[in-house]
């Protein structure tokens, strides 16, 4: 047998946030305009893994409307307020808790009114669900938002929040490195099965099963596509990416010799969530963002050498590595 | 108006989705203004050098030059960096890394300013580098940062309980080193930027970043400027990875822009992307671990160095979330570790997916299997026995109060596979 399989496993523990103590802020506003749709501002930079879409859930979740009815403004030093690094795998957590806050600021107010005009004492006796505000236990006595949003606005109420979230972080002791550096910490399994051709020492990578604890999937596509590109990333780092220096100088700054995964060394991937509910995070979620890449590369070497037998203890694994070390075995 | 309250939880389709599918997403490269220049950088060709002279004559007065901005042409401050300005925006005196930026030729055309960078003769008088970073932590090594008279720009310790201890009472203990290599992002989008004044005077970057508003600190420090007279837009952003963390054009299109008084655009092949943006710190990982026959870790011991090139970047928070990532997921009574970030003339090193919480698993999760292996268990048996819980404590002491899915991602990925497993025992019955 040329070609022989293998599956390897790898899990995982990742700090989200800054950590350490270093100041992990986000800050956003919302204004809620007169037909009850509304405006979101955030620094927060979508860098292509799906934050404005996220952001967007929240806030529409919190009022009760349509994600298409929030608008979402990110990422201009002029017009937004700074909420930190797309970085850390923060952003869902960290801004989406700070969208959630100036949301909830914003529809206090209008609650605040909607009690004046339905005659409830507080606002506390107010729900808002699907766009109707209702007095709790009677739901007959409401009022649509975007009618009492009109309403309010008319009567010179103005329907603006901001929130900030602070993440929380501890500086750990400097001689023993106790502490509590982050918060909250995501988690992960993979397994995969490669297959090795004993002849060249090329691996192929069958199939890559990726389970990550999100707290709470916020757009579960969305998390899937996250852990699908981070297996990607894996596989790149386990079998074929290296800067290749010499003196300091990158010799391979090209990608025709720096090389990439393409889509013919794709595995199957079945991403797969658990939603464990973080207390602290928007909904109970957490983050995926970088977790999900970490337990690719090293379940790859631990297949590798359930399929041969041989244990690389650096990276890449690349063909010529594995037949050296194939070559060696059998010596 | 649309009312629902099912917004999260559902697989809403992306709002960038269908600009991306039909090509209307602008990225800074798409980004034009009237009487707009191009800018090209110049960046060393040695990882340790003395500029003796730089002769820019031929290169401005090549026709169609505009500008060449040199360090001269700084009003600010000529450093950058996130957590120590450790790096220059242009060098001038000396240069550390292959990174190191010397020039902007800014043009009427991107051929122009290209060739004419070429034109610049740099008398470079090549100094002792040094390129690995165990070397470099030795007392004769020459120091990439000579007054700081080391190249050790970080050491965390992490202490628990009492390894040798642990070690005496392990039934197996595995010890080796592994080495990770230095990987670039490799995002899709190579780094471009435009700038120019508006109306107001008022300096405007449309970049792609990760940080606008860390981006404007930078940039408005360089220029001498107040923070509310730099304005940064944050295009769309073709894949970023970490490596738009620090950085890379803002300050140069900048500087550009305020010299010539127009609009100047700069585009980045993938070659000169590669020397503009940190890289994942290489790592070499020594460890030591210990179990007992159960297979429960008693003992990690383990030393951990991260090269990170030139300049600090992140690396004291990279290497510290090494060392608090280095027992992987699982509880251990004793614990030692000492992570150390190193500067060599490397490229440097920086933010990268997993921030150094990436290296180590390769090291942990293999040392797992190999004392799985010794006490003829399955790997996934091993993991469940030492699988942190609500209610554990990591190796760095702290209680984990909520939402440890951990042993849950453990079941269903194996449920994937086909393994079945007893919760109890962590007894795997199947394999392969």
């Amino acid at each position: 047998m040329a070609k022989k399989r293998g599956q390897g496993i790898a899990a995982i523990i990742y700090g989200t946030g800054y950590g350490n103590g270093f100041p992990d802020v986000s800050s956003a506003t919302v204004e809620i305009h007169d037909d009850g749709s509304a405006t979101v501002h955030t620094g927060a930079v979508d860098c292509g893994q799906g934050s404005d879409t996220t952001l967007i859930q929240i806030a529409a979740q919190e009022l009760g409307v349509s994600t298409e009815n929030i608008t979402l403004i990110t990422g201009d030093t002029d017009s937004t307020p700074d909420a930190g690094t797309t970085a850390a795998t923060r952003q869902t957590y960290a801004s989406g808790n700070a969208v959630l806050r100036a949301v909830r600021v914003a529809k206090q107010k209008l609650l605040q009114y909607g009690a004046s005009v339905l005659g409830v004492n507080t606002p506390e006796g107010l729900e808002m669900v699907k766009g109707v505000v209702s007095v709790k236990g009677y739901p007959q006595k409401q009022m649509s938002v975007a009618e009492l949003a009109f309403q309010a606005r008319f009567s010179g109420v103005r329907l603006l929040g901001e929130g900030t979230f602070v993440t929380h972080t501890t500086e750990v002791d400097p001689d023993t490195g106790q502490g509590a550096p982050y918060w909250p910490y995501a988690f992960g399994t993979q397994i995969v099965e490669v297959e090795v051709d004993t002849k060249t020492g090329k691996v192929d990578i069958i199939k890559a099963i990726a389970s990550h604890d999100v707290g709470k999937a916020i757009n579960p596509q969305n998390v899937r596509g996250q852990i699908a590109g981070a297996v990607a990333q894996g596989i790149g780092y386990a079998l074929m990416e290296e800067v290749n220096l010499g003196e300091g100088r990158i010799n391979n700054p090209n990608f025709s010799q720096y090389l990439l995964p393409t889509s013919m060394d794709m595995a199957e991937i079945e991403p797969l969530i658990v939603e464990s509910d973080e207390p602290t995070g928007p909904y109970g979620a957490k983050g995926i963002g970088e977790p999900a890449m970490l337990p690719t590369a090293p379940a790859i070497l631990n297949a590798i050498y359930d399929a041969v037998g041989i244990r690389l203890n650096s990276l890449p694994a690349t063909p010529e590595k594995v037949l050296d070390l194939l070559v060696s075995k059998q010596e | 108006m649309k009312e629902t309250n099912d917004a999260v939880g559902a697989s809403t389709p992306r709002i960038d989705a269908v600009g991306k599918l039909l090509g209307k997403t602008s990225f800074p490269a798409d980004l034009s203004r009237p009487h707009m220049l191009y800018g090209k950088v110049l960046r060393s060709i040695h990882g340790h050098a003395r500029i003796k002279d730089m002769h820019v004559r031929e290169a401005e007065e090549m026709p169609g030059v505009r500008s060449v901005v040199t360090a001269k042409d700084v009003p600010g401050e000529n450093s950058q960096g996130v957590l120590y300005t450790d790096m220059h925006v242009l060098a001038d005196k000396e240069v550390r890394s292959v990174n190191d930026a010397l020039a902007v030729v800014v043009a009427d055309t991107e051929e122009i300013a290209s060739k004419a960078s070429k034109l610049i003769k740099v008398d470079y008088e090549v100094l002792p580098a040094v390129f690995d970073p165990e070397t470099a932590m030795q007392e004769d090594a020459p120091h990439v940062h000579p007054e700081l008279k080391t190249n050790v720009l970080y050491h965390l310790p992490i202490r628990r309980g009492n390894v040798e201890e642990g070690f005496e009472k392990s039934q197996v203990i595995i010890e080796d080193t592994y080495r990770t290599q230095m990987v670039d992002h490799a995002f899709l989008q190579p780094e471009a930027a435009l700038a120019y004044q508006d109306q107001r005077g008022h300096l405007v970057i449309n970049v792609a970043t990760q940080y606008v508003h860390w981006d404007r600190v930078e940039i408005a420090r360089v220029l001498g400027w107040t923070e509310n007279r730099v304005q940064v837009v944050c295009t769309a952003v073709g894949g970023a990875f970490g490596g738009r963390e620090d950085m890379s054009l803002q300050p140069l299109v900048a500087l550009a822009a305020l010299k010539t008084g127009r609009p100047v655009k700069m585009i980045l092949n993938r070659k000169e992307s590669f020397a503009a943006h940190s890289k994942r710190h290489p790592m070499v990982m020594s460890y030591k671990t210990g179990v007992d026959n159960k297979g429960q870790l008693i003992a990690v011991k383990a030393k951990i160095i991260g090269d990170t090139g030139a300049y600090a970047s992140w690396a004291p928070n990279i290497l510290r979330k090494a060392a608090i990532h280095a027992v992987g997921p699982y509880k251990c009574p004793n614990v030692e570790i000492d992570s150390y970030a190193v500067y060599t003339n490397n490229p440097f090193a920086g933010a990268m997916r997993g921030f150094g919480a990436a290296q180590p698993p390769v090291a942990m999760e293999s040392q797992m299997d190999r004392m799985a292996e010794k006490l003829a268990m399955h790997p996934l048996t091993i993991r469940w026995r030492n699988a942190l819980e609500e209610g554990d404590t990591t190796a760095t002491g702290q209680f984990l109060g909520s939402s440890v899915g951990l042993k849950e991602t453990m079941l269903q990925a194996a449920r994937a596979a086909g393994w079945t497993i007893d919760d109890q025992t962590g007894e795997v019955n199947s394999y392969g």
